[in-house]
């Protein structure tokens, strides 16, 4: 046997993987019956058919007309299995971080961003890290410090930097983000560290 | 014509002409212009960006803002399409074909011209469509049970799945994948947090803000990154805008069809803009002399530019009337009412005239302030053209973020859409379409009510919803439609248009 598509043939299993995903998970919840629904009565029913058309679209993969290579996306196996090492640690590891929960929520941060770095072109990775580092910089930096940041990151993410060009280009994004979504639209962001 | 509408009407204009009204008004179509000027940024992405800022406004100001968005994106597209030949928005990627060889024969300004009218007319007809239709509609609506809703649910996503492109199967996994999503959160019966991992920023369910603009937001830029910066920005110079005599008397037939075709389609669940502009050309096509097309016919853009802005508009029909989303736009807006406390339905024409009426008189309004902004202004649109994608991306992200952060001032919704985002990727490389997976996100909670509650009423009996007449019928229509696309020479055809 021989995949033919490949993009079925991962799509399949996705779709495979997560109806069986939420079957599973709703088996913590009562299911009641026909008349008077259940909280997981919905879902299984749902779960189970996005399962059994997963199954066939991954089926499909192997006869399908359309020629897709396997490798649909740039994949890195070592940055992937660092990635559950450390997801995994920090999950079962729960004592470890009782009285350091800066440390767990760094290794968290590690682990999804390695999850995130694992496959896809380079710029997903740094777009979507520069993204995240925004939301949980926000707070505790400012949001002149956090614009700087996504800026000049998600800059470094496309093919083309131009140093010059994103000085400028951040400038302004900081100006304008003061100036229009706290000045104007009345945002609670505090704009330094520590305000 | 009614008295009844003409006073509604007034009541409408009263409201969408006052000075506020107005003015977001003009935000949202000039807004709308911008962003369907520029590629890689379309309108779901700039509406969900933009409701946290609605927190603030009145609700009929946050929706006249948003609509704008929307139809003023189907006017900006068109400009890219027939100067760059990109589409500006993926409606306006069938303008391309007519629009920029007309450009290249240095027709470019009779081309927007009538692209312009063109819409103009749709936009026009569509309102008094939208206002004669939709009250009895809402009437009939009214009347609606458990079942009947779910069966119009079903229907919904059966035509939005079918209407999809590419294949039907990963259509509906997609449909499935989102009413999944959508059960997130805590259960109404029973007060049970399901699929919340413990987390308590999953007990409300996911925002579906952070969704849509991860799926559609995030993923694009991603996908544009990838494939590196190809567009060469070749920008012909606009001399005279004034089509000639014979321009007007080829396209004014054009206009007309594309007009009624989009009108029609719009209100069908997925339909709108996209599937309206294309339909419309491949229309114009099988009529009269063909030997121009691909070589400048101005009918190539007339017919698909009224059509594309007749859909987008017509689309708010099933939205106002039945409460449900015929297209990702719609289902933004179906939020945007909830942020505001409205329940979107039947019921908001009666209850809140003001809000349903105005929303349609500014529709006009909009489309009016469209023509002067699109045809004077074209020079400054042309020049944002110009601006490398390089420098639009980050800028595109950090409105992205502000709106996602502002939601619950949380970073949690920062780093959930981030990871929609990567799905969003992933659903772009393996060829699912994400348009059904938002919908059935919309859908999801609303349809799990009514299921419960038919077969609450029905004590378990599930044929009532073939019994009860409205409901057997949509249900037909629904199962009527898997039928055709599975039939085996649609399927041909879809398969190849998959191909390509």
């Amino acid at each position: 046997m021989k995949v033919t598509n490949g993009k079925d043939f991962w799509a399949g299993l996705m779709f495979c993987g997560t109806g069986l995903g939420f079957v599973l998970a709703s088996q913590n919840y009562p299911m009641g019956s026909a008349v008077r629904m259940g909280p997981a009565y919905f879902p299984t029913m749902l779960g189970g058919l996005l399962a059994l058309l997963g199954a066939i679209i991954f089926v499909r993969a192997f006869f399908s007309k359309i020629q897709h290579p396997i490798n649909v996306f740039p994949f890195r196996l070592p940055v992937l299995i660092a990635s559950i090492v450390i997801g995994g640690a920090t999950y079962f590891g729960d004592s470890w971080f009782k009285n350091a929960p800066m440390a767990e929520f760094v290794a968290i941060a590690l682990a999804l961003g390695l999850f995130i770095a694992s496959f896809g072109p380079r710029a997903m990775f740094v777009i979507l890290i520069a993204v995240v580092i925004y939301g949980y910089a926000l707070k505790p930096l400012g949001l002149v410090i956090s614009t700087v940041i996504l800026i000049v990151m998600s800059a470094l993410g496309g093919h083309d930097f131009r140093k010059k060009e994103i000085v400028v280009l951040t400038i302004v994004m900081a100006l304008f983000s003061v100036f229009v979504f706290v000045k104007g639209l009345g945002l609670p962001f505090n704009l330094w560290p520590g305000e | 014509m009614d008295f009844a509408l003409i006073h509604n009407l007034s009541i409408g204009f009263g409201v969408a002409l006052s000075l506020q009204n107005l003015m977001y008004c003009f935000i949202g179509v000039l807004l709308g212009t911008l962003i369907g000027v520029l590629p890689g940024i379309g309108p779901v992405a700039t509406i969900a960006m933009l409701l946290p800022v609605t927190f603030n406004l009145s609700p009929i100001s946050a929706l006249i803002m948003l609509a704008g968005i929307y139809y003023g994106a189907q006017y900006g597209g068109s400009t890219t399409a027939i100067l760059v030949n990109i589409p500006g928005e993926s409606s306006s990627v069938i303008t391309c074909i007519d629009g920029y060889q007309m450009a290249r024969q240095g027709r470019a300004g009779p081309a927007l011209a009538i692209a312009a009218m063109g819409s103009f007319f749709a936009g026009c007809v569509a309102t008094v469509i939208i206002a004669l239709f939709a009250p009895p509609l809402a009437e009939v609506a009214l009347k609606f049970g458990p079942a009947e809703y779910f069966s119009l649910m079903v229907l919904g996503l059966v035509g939005a799945t079918v209407l999809a492109h590419g294949s039907l199967i990963k259509a509906i996994a997609m449909t499935i994948l989102g009413l999944l999503l959508g059960v997130v959160g805590t259960d109404v019966n029973s007060g049970i947090a399901r699929y919340s991992f413990g987390l308590p920023e999953l007990s409300d369910g996911i925002n579906f803000v952070v969704v849509a603009m991860g799926v559609f937001g995030f993923a694009e830029i991603i996908n544009n990154l990838e494939q590196g910066e190809a567009r060469e920005v070749f920008v012909n110079k606009v001399t005279g805008l004034m089509p000639t005599w014979k321009d007007l008397k080829n396209s004014s037939g054009a206009i007309l069809r594309g007009t009624a075709l989009g009108s029609c389609l719009g209100i069908l669940p997925g339909g709108g803009a996209l599937l309206s502009s294309f339909a419309a050309y491949t229309l114009e096509k099988k009529i009269g002399d063909t030997s121009m097309f691909g070589k400048g016919e101005i009918r190539g853009v007339a017919a698909p530019e009224a059509a594309n802005n007749a859909g987008a508009q017509t689309s708010f029909i099933p939205l106002l009337t039945l409460g449900i989303p015929s297209n990702p736009v719609m289902a933004l807006m179906i939020g945007a009412m909830m942020i505001q406390g409205i329940a979107p339905g039947p019921q908001v024409m009666t209850e809140r005239p003001e809000l349903f009426w105005g929303m349609i008189a500014s529709m006009w309004i909009g489309n009016l302030m469209l023509v002067i902004l699109n045809l004077p202004l074209i020079g400054m649109w042309v020049k944002l053209l110009t601006v490398p994608y390089r420098l639009l991306y980050p800028s595109i992200l950090l409105f992205c973020c502000v709106g996602v952060y502002s939601l619950s001032n949380a970073p949690f919704d920062v780093m959930l859409t981030a990871l929609f985002g990567l799905i969003g990727y992933v659903f772009v490389k393996l060829e699912c379409e994400p348009a059904p997976l938002i919908l059935g996100f919309i859908l999801g909670p609303l349809m799990e009510e009514n299921l419960r509650r038919a077969m609450l009423l029905s004590r378990g009996d599930p044929s009532v919803f073939v019994t009860k007449p409205i409901s057997g019928v949509l249900l037909g229509i629904a199962i009527a439609l898997l039928l055709i696309t599975l039939a085996p020479s649609v399927q041909k055809t879809r398969e190849e248009a998959f191909v390509e």
